[in-house]
């Protein structure tokens, strides 16, 4: 594995992720292509996270929705993926499934039109609902199982929940980006959503998750990936 | 009527005291119905002249309702002047009554003076913002005939300024009548001012009262014998010398420019305490009970000295101050004279300071300052142009008294001094952004917060919209604070984690100090040695330990740049070898060395040299324009040699250079003509290097988050429940890169845009320098360091290197594991 993920590095762009007999591409946007399954796996888009405030009185930019689609159409396009999976907190309360704007209902209508699409619920959107699509709690495809919150001791997991992100300190300096990280029983992809925050793979609400010998860290960089090994990561 | 009714002419009297000159002028301009702006040096009985024309009115008139409103940049300043009001109005028998209003009165008391005002209100521009919020607001001040503006200079610079500026213009439409009598230290461009006080209350005539100062002060440098320090701003050095000096005189007061040297010196002067001085501190982290018993001390006169930063720059009267320490750099002229002005606050007498610089280069400023307060030079900043945040808070205020017509409260505004040339298509955005957000988007129609009645006037859209703007009042944005509590020292033991438990509260720090910290890490605090224990929710858990060495806490650059007039004079000292005699002699020297392997920085241009060190290339800069200015050039001159190929690495800004170092062999590409210096120092980088190096800049972010709050997008409080620093962190930022991605044109990217050119990236000094540079740049390349480097090369390590955010770091460590992979 080690090798395959210095082949990839090396040769350029595209470092595939292995993970339980399955070769994925990991995305700038914090998407995961399944290309022997022609799906691509997206966690936490958190749409209508800002209109959300707005009840509250905090009139907040709505533009995250369209921009969040946004990115996933141009991921859609690049990839030719079939299938899409949500991995659950797609909307950021269920409420949301009702406030989208005109623009960005159609938008998400023609996306989930051309293709398979799997909303599984969240815990910021349990309530199925009938945008296109078909909602469920999680799914198994081959021997993984894809789900939103990751339970302790299920081998072969593909999940979100957390919003993962890690910070490298190398030469005195450090820089902290969302990444996908993984072992060998678990993968937990970046928040997809652009209005999504994120936590240190190293934060309380990661304790357990992984085996640290085993993890495995992908980071999104401006332009590329970047692997980069445990013994560099710090808090914060 | 300058004649004092005879209660107060007796009250003079019976003192043997007599009317100041410009105390009877205060009296006659407002008689003649005037406005007026008094600038007199501190000690002249300035607060008394302000109030002496509200005082001969109650001794001779009855006056139903509020008469005077005082507003004063410090809650203690007001409650100190109740304090000093009180004692002569009683001493004079006049039947007037004196109230406070501040955060910290009681509710009923407030809602009490809403119905029920005394004669004079004392109060802060913040409860004037909100007095002005409720419908009621005409019946408490149509009454009111003087505005008394106290420490005006020192609010007239920031957004408070903004702020108190838009609720005159309120009150001058509620009160036409009021005259302000407005109260100043010694200002650079006092026409400037005068004219900010005179815009809401004109064609009323606002005079110009100037008193000249009181005795020249006597001013010196610590002459050390003990080595000046190359870099550092400990002052570690002089601690022998100060600890005497403080013996030698009755109360000093020394200032330094940020909290961790005021933990420093604090920490090292008890550690030379042999004969058990009282030496206590005060800045603004420690808990607020804490600096209240220092600043009693210090009233009864029990301190023989105080450690303190710009916290006790304004504010009450300390009595009898002897001496004025100023440890490290000066910053400003006018800033210094107003701290020396802390010591003896009578106008008669010499006041006493001396200054200690901390490093070399601070030598040389401090020489520039003793020179222009012995001139009596002022370089104090001018009132700021009125930000669009400030103007969405007000906006919503004046929705939540009363309904309004656009054109009627649009001429209302214009009339404050700083939105004097707001356009009303601006003001009009200002609405709308009040209204629904101001978005291109219209998603908000049905939350609107600012809606039309059928006669096109504007009004809140419900009673809960004027809760909220009153919970979120204010321009004073704080950075996210922890509460530092001191806990015992915890046992690890395997297995059990252990909860740090809750003890006293020591006061509060900046939350990004402690997510640098890891459990176990020691630093200084309220002059202790405390160990970090570890962090739950909003507290910073520490103990006490006996650590030698504490870890510093990061410095942070004092909040003021250099000014621009102590800059030149610096150049002007370094270009001039014959002034040189004035500076010890190790400064000299160093100087002198420097003109030998080097050359001196001139008066007009800016020397660059360079030259390698280790196995990298570096290249120093001395524009002496202050540290955020420098960083700004840090960060972009770091991208044009990026793009020139010459690999840099890093950078560190001080306040009076620039080092960057990179892989490039820099000297080369200059003599070969691969770099340009005249193009990479060209103003061309304030244009797209700066656009695309402000999409990534976390400058930026911060500074919007202040906007955000204080517009109103981002709330600070909401009924029922307080958002933590972390929360709103969090939010603004992902909140500003939607926003900056999608409506670039907002008003509040303006305004963070406007904010962070003048603010955290001091955008127009560097302008100005680099205007005044161009084709001006003198190469040196060298084949070691200067000795004018040295400091900043000492600074390399100990101030946090830029470059975060870049993807070097990754990339890095990814071909680590790549190594380590493959074994090689």
């Amino acid at each position: 594995m080690a090798n395959a993920i210095q082949m990839s590095v090396a040769e350029s762009e595209a470092p595939l992720i292995h993970f339980c007999g399955h070769a994925f591409l990991p995305l700038l946007s914090g998407g995961l292509f399944w290309q022997a399954e022609n799906t691509l796996l997206v966690a936490d888009l958190h749409l209508e996270k800002m209109s959300s405030f707005a009840r509250s009185g905090q009139l907040l930019p709505p533009h995250d929705t369209g921009a969040t689609l946004q990115r996933l159409a141009s991921d859609l396009a690049e990839t030719g993926a079939t299938r899409v999976i949500c991995l659950g907190d797609s909307f950021h309360r269920d409420e949301g499934t009702s406030t989208l704007l005109g623009d960005d209902k159609n938008r998400l209508e023609e996306l989930i039109a051309d293709r398979d699409w799997l909303w599984i619920a969240g815990n910021h959107d349990p309530a199925p609902h009938a945008l296109g699509g078909a909602c469920c709690p999680k799914t198994k495809i081959a021997n993984l199982v894809l789900t939103h919150k990751p339970t302790q001791d299920l081998f072969g997991q593909v999940c979100g929940h957390l919003h993962p992100a890690a910070r490298v300190h190398i030469n005195a300096r450090s820089v902290r980006r969302p990444c996908f990280v993984h072992d060998e029983r678990l993968m937990m992809l970046p928040a997809y959503g652009v209005s999504t925050g994120s936590l240190n793979i190293l934060s309380p609400p990661f304790a357990g998750l992984f085996e640290r010998r085993e993890l495995r860290v992908t980071m999104l960089g401006r332009d590329r990936l970047y692997p980069v090994g445990a013994k560099r990561l710090v808090g914060g | 009527m300058s004649e004092l009714p005879d209660k107060i002419q007796d009250w003079f009297s019976d003192r043997g005291w007599q009317m100041r000159d410009h105390q009877r002028r205060v009296l006659e301009v407002s008689s003649a119905g005037h406005s007026a702006l008094l600038i007199a040096p501190t000690g002249a009985g300035k607060t008394l002249a302000g109030f002496l024309p509200t005082l001969a009115h109650h001794a001779t008139q009855k006056h139903d309702g509020l008469h005077t409103l005082y507003i004063s940049p410090l809650k203690a300043l007001a409650v100190d002047v109740a304090r000093n009001l009180t004692d002569p109005i009683g001493e004079m028998g006049l039947d007037i009554r004196v109230e406070t209003r501040t955060g910290d009165t009681p509710s009923n008391r407030r809602r009490r003076q809403r119905y029920d005002p005394p004669d004079i209100l004392l109060t802060t521009p913040e409860q004037l913002a909100l007095l002005i919020s409720h419908p009621d607001a005409h019946r408490m001040f149509d009454s009111l005939k003087r505005l008394v503006l106290d420490e005006l200079h020192a609010l007239v610079t920031s957004k408070r300024g903004e702020l108190l500026s838009l609720g005159i213009s309120r009150l001058a439409r509620l009160a036409p009548q009021m005259q302000i009598t407005a109260l100043s230290a010694t200002i650079a461009r006092p026409e400037t001012l005068r004219d900010w006080i005179a815009a809401p209350v004109a064609p009323q005539t606002t005079e110009l009262l100037e008193m000249a100062g009181g005795a020249q002060p006597e001013v010196s440098i610590l002459a050390s014998k003990d080595r000046l320090p190359w870099a550092g701003h400990s002052a570690s050095y002089a601690v022998p010398d100060l600890y005497e000096i403080i013996k030698n005189h009755g109360t000093s007061l020394l200032f330094v420019n940020t909290r961790s040297q005021a933990e420093m010196l604090f920490q090292a002067l008890w550690a030379a305490n042999d004969d058990d001085l009282s030496i206590a501190l005060h800045h603004g982290s420690l808990d607020v009970a804490q600096r209240r018993r220092v600043e009693s001390a210090m009233t009864r006169g029990d301190l023989r000295a105080v450690v303190c930063t710009s916290t006790l720059d304004l504010g009450i009267d300390w009595g009898d101050v002897d001496l004025v320490i100023q440890i490290g750099a000066p910053k400003g002229a006018s800033r210094m004279l107003q701290r020396i002005g802390r010591a003896n606050h009578t106008l008669d007498t010499p006041s006493k300071a001396l200054f200690v610089p901390s490093n070399r280069f601070e030598v040389l400023e401090c020489e520039a300052a003793l020179e222009a307060v012995h001139r009596g030079v002022q370089d104090s900043e001018d009132p700021v142009e009125g930000g669009m945040d400030v103007l969405a808070q007000h906006v919503l205020g004046m929705a939540c008294a009363t309904e309004f017509e656009t054109k009627e409260l649009f001429g209302e505004i214009i009339t404050a001094w700083p939105y004097r040339n707001l356009s009303q298509a601006r003001f009009e955005r200002v609405l709308e952004f009040a209204a629904t957000g101001g978005y291109a988007l219209k998603a908000y129609e049905r939350y609107a917060k600012l809606r039309r009645t059928p006669e096109g006037k504007w009004r809140i859209a419900n009673a809960g919209i004027a809760r909220q703007y009153r919970l979120n009042a204010g321009t004073i944005i704080a950075e996210p604070m922890v509460r530092v509590r001191l806990t015992r020292s915890m046992e690890r033991r395997p297995g059990r984690p252990s909860t740090p438990r809750g003890g006293r509260v020591l006061g509060e720090m900046e939350e990004y100090f402690f997510s640098q910290m890891r459990v176990g890490d020691t630093f200084l605090f309220g002059g202790e040695t405390l160990s970090f224990q570890g962090m739950r929710e909003n507290e910073a858990f520490v103990a006490r330990t006996q650590a030698k060495d504490p870890k510093i806490p990061s410095y942070m650059g004092g909040k003021f740049p250099l000014s621009t007039y102590l800059a030149e004079r610096v150049r002007a000292i370094l270009g001039s070898p014959d002034e040189w005699h004035k500076l010890p002699k190790q400064v000299s020297e160093w100087l002198s060395l420097q003109g030998h392997v080097s050359l001196l920085p001139g008066r007009d241009n800016l020397l660059v040299e360079t030259f390698p060190r280790a196995d990298k290339s570096y290249l120093v800069c001395y524009p002496f324009e202050g540290r955020l200015a420098h960083q700004t050039m840090g960060m972009l001159l770091t991208r044009r040699l990026e793009r020139l190929r010459a690999r840099p690495l890093g950078f560190v800004a001080s306040d009076y250079a620039l080092v960057i170092w990179g892989l490039g062999d820099m000297s080369m590409m200059i003599r070969n003509g691969q770099l340009s210096l005249d193009e990479l120092f060209s103003e061309e980088m304030l244009g797209d290097d700066l656009e695309e190096w402000l999409d990534e800049s976390s400058l930026m972010r911060r500074t919007f988050r202040n906007c955000a709050m204080i517009a109103g997008l981002i709330e600070r409080r909401h009924p029922g429940k307080e958002k933590t620093g972390r929360q709103i962190t969090m939010n603004s930022d992902l909140i500003y890169d939607v926003l900056y991605a999608h409506e670039p044109d907002h008003i509040l990217i303006e305004a963070t845009r406007r904010d962070a050119s003048r603010g955290l990236l001091d955008i127009e000094r560097l302008g100005e320098c680099l205007r005044r540079i161009r084709r001006n740049i003198v190469h040196k390349p060298l084949l070691r360091i200067s000795p004018l480097a040295v400091p900043l090369m000492l600074e390399i390590g100990k101030e946090p290197i830029f470059g975060e955010g870049r993807e070097s770091a990754m990339a890095e460590a990814a071909d680590e594991l790549i190594r380590e992979a493959t074994g090689s």
